[in-house]
């Protein structure tokens, strides 16, 4: 079957959808003479769901690949940054039980596994704090970078909490004057077929037929292509992660100069856990939990007394309720349509992990993009392979957090740790770390959504014993360890001095903006 | 601490202005902010390029003096070595201040920094500010004209900027030295003209450069970055 692949088609409009098209359209425009045409179909009255208000710093990539200014996203979509997520109560449930997965990797970490060294002599001190200065920028409230420090650039590692709602549109926005990508307001009616099966246009109330070579579903929830069309199964991780609900609302702060956290709040409950995270513009606070360990009501109470610390009174607020299927599509790329987003599928957001699957997923869709129809089903394939990897690698991730709790105050944390419920790699990888620390060659895959660095984050943060005695480390690389020790404390000192608070920097992002370079 | 204070022909009768050059007078500073119609005459003597706020962020024109704070390679005893001096340098003790008044527009007025070590009583030194009738002297006439042309020409930098900021034309210098003992120096948060970008201009963007004077000043920019090797020879000069 051969056809030129010369017009895209993006169901749904979406983060989803708009990061897809703004990516794509971008990389296209810069590798081709002719580039194919990109056409993004909205329905006017589906709602967003808006998920994932935290990023990855691979954000910051992506939108300056698409020629945006950090300045206009960071004032247009309620931006603050992120430096990475603090855990409270995973581990024990006391008061005091805190730790930081942060954004920067470990001091060195391409040249030395700072790992067994912190096990071997430094356990005293966090092992986020002794590897790298953020946890204490976080705890600071301070931000990554100086008003000096040009756009995309950071001093400190950094991602973003933003505005989902405000993000879609500016990102339309963008596509739409600068990037070309056609947008179509109309509610999709049906699915045309090719003889092959393929998806040849879409009909639509106000638009007619919209044809297109490659279909993009950002549906939504609905999957409304591939899950809906193609009928491509729906596979169920509710074995492995059990939250299947959650409860949102918004928070007010309590005056427009407060203090902004520049990280993710991640509070454990007895049947899940609280998110927070701090816009420039309010804060964004919801409750995921298992709905087979609690009620809604209950759950609703929890939050009600999260909210309460803040001084909010739940009850004069709006809080949504938003169900949650944990997992994916058996595959992600069927003929001529891929799916990207919650049309793929979701997991609760314990690691920010949406986002970037829609950045990775519209990335590879555009560098890999098909020439031809011919060899379409090969890029699917890979497509397929690829992201398949990808999910089962983020959903043992996610599990880890919660297998090495060791809260045994309710059947939640006690389920999570039933061996039934862990997959065998991860159940392998854990035996393995039992003598050595995480390390890239743990991996398959040379680019992991998590590297190493953040396995270790989680495991030597909650507290995970790795006997590393058995044979001893060097004097050379002790002597280069403590000497890496030695710096972070330096470094941390200093960083700590420069840089301004969160609040401060955005506050002259507003005012001044922030020099391309 | 200055003390600005607004310029009053009764109050400053018999206030004087040293006008020699010298550390003493604030002038070992290796960075001075200067506007782009000096350009034309800075560029036979000076490096001139961008630095940003510390507190704003926001790109500024500046001469470079020398490589680190308090150095001012033109600088020698009284003597400034360079056939010009920035007008930032010259203005001293003088600034002016944008006075509010209800119901009227705001104004603008001249004003002295009285802790400036250049002000002084002694009917001995520097030029006087006011005739003893009151009314401006030469001396100050000519002070007041430079003021003007910092204030307006301040503005008209500050879109030049933003012109070259919003089209790319903005690059950060990589600046480094080797003295004669072998040491390696680099300065960093210098930003210039980025040459390549300047010269893939067109259509719109390119007349309108041309038409603003943009186009002039950026090249007189580029050709002024090689008196960097005037003070890094100065610089080598003043170690040996």
């Amino acid at each position: 079957m051969n056809k030129p692949v010369t017009s895209i088609v993006i169901l749904g409009g979406g983060t989803a959808g708009w990061l897809c098209a703004g990516v794509i359209a971008a990389r296209v425009q810069k590798d081709y003479q002719t580039p194919p045409s990109i056409t993004l179909i909205e329905s006017p009255n589906v709602p967003i769901v808006g998920v994932g208000e935290g990023t990855w710093p691979t954000m910051r990539g992506t939108l300056r690949k698409m020629g945006i200014r950090e300045t206009d996203f960071i004032r247009e979509c309620h931006v603050s940054f992120k430096q990475g997520a603090q855990f409270n109560q995973w581990t024990t449930g006391a008061a005091d039980d805190s730790y930081f997965h942060p954004l920067m990797l470990p001091r060195s970490f391409n040249d030395i596994n700072l790992a067994p060294h912190w096990l071997a002599g430094h356990a005293d001190t966090p092992f986020s704090a002794a590897v790298c200065p953020q946890d204490a920028l976080c705890l600071e409230g301070l931000a990554p970078k100086q008003i000096t420090t040009a756009e995309y650039a950071g001093i400190a590692n950094y991602a973003y909490h933003l505005d989902a709602g405000a993000f879609s549109e500016f990102l339309k926005k963008h596509c739409t004057s600068q990037l070309g990508v056609r947008h179509i307001s109309a509610n999709v009616t049906g699915v045309n077929s090719t003889p092959e099966g393929d998806i040849a246009s879409l009909s639509s109330d106000s638009a007619g037929d919209i044809a297109g070579d490659l279909f993009i579903d950002c549906s939504g929830f609905k999957s409304l292509l591939l899950g809906e069309h193609y009928q491509v199964p729906f596979k169920s991780c509710k074995g492995t992660l059990f939250i299947d609900r959650a409860l949102a609302v918004h928070l007010p702060y309590p005056s427009t100069n407060s203090p902004i956290t520049s990280h993710t709040l991640s509070t454990a409950q007895e049947a899940g856990w609280i998110w927070d995270i701090g816009l420039s513009s309010r804060r964004g606070v919801g409750h995921v939990f298992s709905s087979a360990h609690t009620s809604t009501d209950q759950a609703y109470q929890r939050l009600a007394e999260y909210a309460k610390q803040s001084g909010h009174t739940l009850d004069e607020l709006t809080v949504r309720e938003i169900p949650i299927e944990p997992g994916h599509r058996t595959k992600f790329w069927q003929n001529n349509c891929v799916a990207v987003g919650l049309s793929a599928g979701f997991l609760e957001p314990l690691e920010a992990s949406a986002l970037v699957l829609v950045e990775i997923s519209a990335d590879m869709i555009a560098s890999q993009l098909p020439g031809d129809r011919a060899v379409m089903d090969i890029v699917a394939r890979r497509f397929n392979k690829t992201f398949s990897y990808r999910w089962e690698r983020i959903i043992e991730f996610l599990k880890l957090h919660y297998l090495l709790s060791k809260r045994d105050d309710s059947d939640f944390w006690i389920d999570n740790r039933r061996p039934d419920t862990i997959p065998t790699s991860l159940q392998e990888l854990l035996e393995l770390w039992r003598y050595q620390a995480p390390w890239d060659s743990d991996f398959d895959h040379a680019t992991e959504v998590f590297p190493a660095a953040s396995y270790q984050y989680i495991l030597y943060g909650m507290g995970f014993a790795t006997d590393v005695t058995t044979r001893g480390l060097s004097t050379a690389l002790q002597k280069r360890a403590e000497a890496e020790f030695m710096h972070n404390t330096q470094a941390t000192k200093q960083l700590t001095t420069a840089l301004p608070s969160n609040r401060e920097l955005l506050n002259k992002i507003y005012q001044y903006g922030l020099a391309p370079v | 601490m200055s003390q600005p204070t607004v310029l009053d022909a009764e109050a400053h009768r018999d206030l004087r202005v040293i006008t020699q050059r010298g550390a003493q007078y604030g002038e070992a500073v290796h960075l001075v902010p200067v506007i782009a119609e000096e350009l034309r005459s800075l560029c036979i003597d000076y490096p001139v390029c961008f630095t940003k706020d510390e507190q704003t962020g926001q790109f500024g024109l500046y001469a470079l003096l020398g490589f680190g704070r308090g150095e001012n390679l033109y600088l020698s005893g009284e003597h400034w070595n360079a056939s010009y001096i920035p007008l930032h340098v010259r203005r001293q003790p003088f600034l002016v201040a944008s006075q509010h008044n209800d119901n009227e527009p705001p104004r603008r007025v001249a004003m002295i920094d009285l802790n400036s070590p250049r002000v002084t009583r002694d009917s001995s030194l520097g030029e006087a500010i006011y005739n003893s009738d009151g009314t401006p002297t030469e001396f100050f006439k000519k002070m007041q004209g430079l003021l003007t042309t910092l204030i307006n020409g301040a503005q008209a930098t500050t879109e030049f900027i933003h012109a070259l900021s919003d089209n790319h034309l903005i690059e950060a210098a990589q600046i480094s030295i080797t003295l004669d003992n072998g040491e390696q120096k680099k300065y960093d948060g210098l930003y210039t003209i980025n040459e390549q970008a300047l010269a893939d201009l067109e259509g719109e963007t390119l007349a309108t450069f041309h038409q603003r004077g943009y186009l002039q000043a950026c090249h007189l920019m580029l050709a002024a970055i090689g008196n960097i090797n005037k003070l890094i020879q100065q610089k080598k000069a003043r170690l040996s």
